[in-house]
């Protein structure tokens, strides 16, 4: 069933990405680690026929994702027609009032969308989330194809499949279609930041500069690479893996040392593009995700192609009602929360716990959604020499270039806890490269 | 991009630098640590105090088996080898996109190499695969890195430590001639403002009867 010849050099591949730094950073206890990502070699394979069917949801949702953003801050004709409760975008933490009638270059706001899915024992693709801040993970299903082409050619020699390697250039598209003149850079926070190896290797992959905030500087609404004499080069592009709040110290939280002041009144004036664009959190929350496919059919007039997992907002009575009813069933998230955190499954609590958390539902509605638990497909993972199953999700990747492009592969994440439904890199997750077959 | 900032101009600089200490002082740990072998045979000996007061760090091992251990592998200890090897690694994480991942990769098989030899039961002849690593960082960041002035103002680091370092060591007047002789047409290629007649004065302070090596050192440490 699987290629052992493949599988035999995991631990040659794990070596490797060590070697090439393939890494997350995370915080514990105060104390910044750096961890290895481990990377399981039997590839999660999505047929030519199911991932087009994919390809074109993903692609109609990020579209309606975009249009939803540009309405939101501008004249909110989604909230006019009672599509979406003003409480939902004015509650948001991802809301930024700073962005209203800020028009972004070419009008995208979300050039790189990572959408989860996971798979139903169905074989039903759900959607999970949305992101549409910073999304990251791209970078490890590329590395990983390198290496494990090269610790066996004959496996790429005879499948046929999509080369994921070229993200890098979709990537590269996406942000000179928005380039407003001049030099595109990626800005990092830092190495200390959880997903700096992606950074530095999608600047590698891609020539764009990675730079700090401080090497860039704002002068006459223009924004500029400053040179080790003093020159100054224009900037028209700037992917920012920094966080809406800490961007600018001048327009969002003074307390920010990492960004730059001024660089969103550069983007206010159409002389820089911002990937993606401030503001974005709006639709990416999780409140809001139980209405994207009412987006697709009020924006782009259609029937949505991928299902949401159900969901339910306490906002509603008769959705609290049901949780009340269900909640032995149901899996909560906390709004505010990502990466895994936040999460509770009803039945694991206990009569007290659950008293408490139903309290806090009444006192506090907006906060959460509930999910029914999908029983996800389990997918093998090498434990040892043998193989055991494990959840396991898929972050998928649109690119808004000239047209959206929905890259072919996937970071495909796993539990490694044989109980858990947290696939997280942070919380001990591992991750596998997704081979989406050409034929 | 054709210019580079202040920011990677300094990472550049500090990457050779921090990469031809480990090296260096590895080397000269191989020396002292095997006249340390002898030791006891002829009394009054005592190779790690020397070794010490002539790189410049402070005593503050004690003994000569506790130098061997914490002087290579001591994380704490800003002087360490280990130390200057994270700092490399501090420098070239920063640097990805410039040197390229693959001339990265041997800074971090460097310090994997390095956490080898500080379990290992043989940690003297492990350290080899350290040396090994940063000279085929040197290799690779020749051969692959194509800006120029990249090239040139990691090896203006690495020169000036060089140069820092063998005036400390109180080498040879033909061998810190050279020394001063390879930076000079380094400096001048890197793009980077220098003193120049900081290079003439250490040419004088080398052709001196007694050569005053903390002057080198001085000069060669404010030349930029």
């Amino acid at each position: 069933m699987y290629n052992y010849e493949l599988l035999e050099h995991t631990d040659t591949v794990n070596e490797l990405l060590a070697r090439y730094g393939v890494k997350f950073g995370i915080y514990k206890n105060n104390t910044f680690k750096e961890q290895l990502f481990p990377f399981d070699a039997i590839p999660r394979i999505i047929e030519k026929q199911e991932f087009a069917g994919l390809e074109a949801g993903l692609k109609q949702r990020v579209q309606a994702l975009n249009l939803f953003l540009r309405d939101i801050y501008s004249d909110k004709k989604i909230v006019k027609d009672g599509v979406v409760p003003e409480d939902f975008i004015f509650a948001s933490s991802g809301y930024m009032a700073e962005c209203e009638g800020v028009i972004p270059p070419k009008e995208v706001c979300s050039h790189i969308s990572g959408i989860d899915l996971v798979q139903g024992k169905d074989r039903q693709w759900y959607v999970l989330e949305d992101n549409l801040r910073v999304p990251s993970g791209a970078s490890y299903p590329m590395i990983a194809r390198e290496m494990c082409r090269r610790s066996s050619p004959s496996t790429f020699e005879n499948t046929l499949l999509e080369d994921n390697r070229n993200y890098a250039q979709l990537l590269r598209r996406t942000m000179d279609y928005v380039n407003t003149g001049g030099h595109t850079v990626i800005l990092t926070p830092g190495r200390y930041n959880a997903a700096y190896f992606e950074h530095s290797y999608l600047a590698e992959k891609t020539g764009a500069h990675l730079v700090s905030g401080a090497e860039l500087k704002v002068k006459e609404d223009k924004l500029y690479y400053v040179g080790y004499d003093g020159r100054l080069e224009r900037i028209g592009a700037v992917y920012r893996r920094i966080s809406d709040e800490y961007l600018d110290p001048m327009n969002f939280n003074p307390e920010s040392v990492i960004g730059i002041p001024h660089i969103y009144d550069v983007f206010r004036k159409g002389n820089v593009a911002l990937i993606n664009a401030p503001g974005n959190g709006v639709a990416d929350d999780k409140g809001i995700y139980y209405f994207v496919p009412k987006m697709i059919r009020y924006y782009l007039d259609e029937e949505p192609i991928l299902q949401n997992a159900p969901t339910y907002l306490p906002f509603y009575k008769k959705d609290m009602q049901y949780v009340r009813e269900n909640f032995d069933r149901l899996v909560l998230k906390d709004v505010a929360e990502a990466g895994g955190y936040g999460v509770v499954f009803g039945e694991k609590m206990s009569k007290g716990q659950k008293e408490e958390f139903i309290r806090l539902l009444k006192r506090e509605p907006r906060r959460f959604i509930a999910q029914e638990v999908i029983d996800f497909l389990d997918i093998d993972i090498l434990d040892g020499k043998q193989t055991v199953p494990r959840k396991a999700d898929l972050r998928a990747f649109v690119l808004m270039a000239d047209e959206p492009l929905v890259w072919k592969s996937g970071l495909t994440r796993f539990s490694r806890n044989p109980d858990s439904f947290i696939v997280n890199s942070s919380q001990g997750g591992g991750f596998k490269d997704t081979w989406v077959l050409s034929q | 991009m054709g210019i580079i900032s202040v920011e990677q101009t300094v990472r550049l600089l500090w990457l050779g630098r921090y990469t031809e200490r480990v090296y260096t002082t590895l080397r000269l740990y191989y020396s002292s640590y095997d006249t340390m072998i002898d030791e006891g045979k002829n009394e009054g000996e005592n190779a790690y105090a020397r070794f010490c007061q002539m790189i410049d760090i402070p005593d503050i091992y004690g003994s000569k088996e506790v130098f061997k251990e914490k002087y290579p592998f001591d994380e704490e200890n800003p002087d360490s080898i280990f130390s200057n090897l994270n700092r490399a690694y501090d420098n070239a994480i920063m640097l990805r996109e410039e040197i390229g991942s693959e001339a990265l990769s041997y800074i971090q098989l460097a310090i994997y190499a390095m956490n080898k030899a500080k379990i290992s039961r043989a940690p003297f002849i492990e350290l080899q695969r350290v040396m090994d690593n940063i000279l085929a960082f040197w290799g690779i960041a020749d051969d692959n890195i194509d800006s120029e002035q990249t090239r040139n103002i990691i090896k203006t680091g690495k020169r000036i430590e060089r140069l820092d370092l063998y005036a400390r060591l109180g080498v040879g007047r033909k061998e810190l001639y050279r020394e001063i002789c390879r930076l000079e047409p380094r400096v001048a290629r890197s793009g980077i403002r220098y003193d120049a007649e900081k290079i003439k004065y250490m040419k004088e302070l080398v052709e001196k009867p007694e050569i005053d090596y903390y002057k080198v050192v001085h000069e060669a440490e404010t030349i930029l």
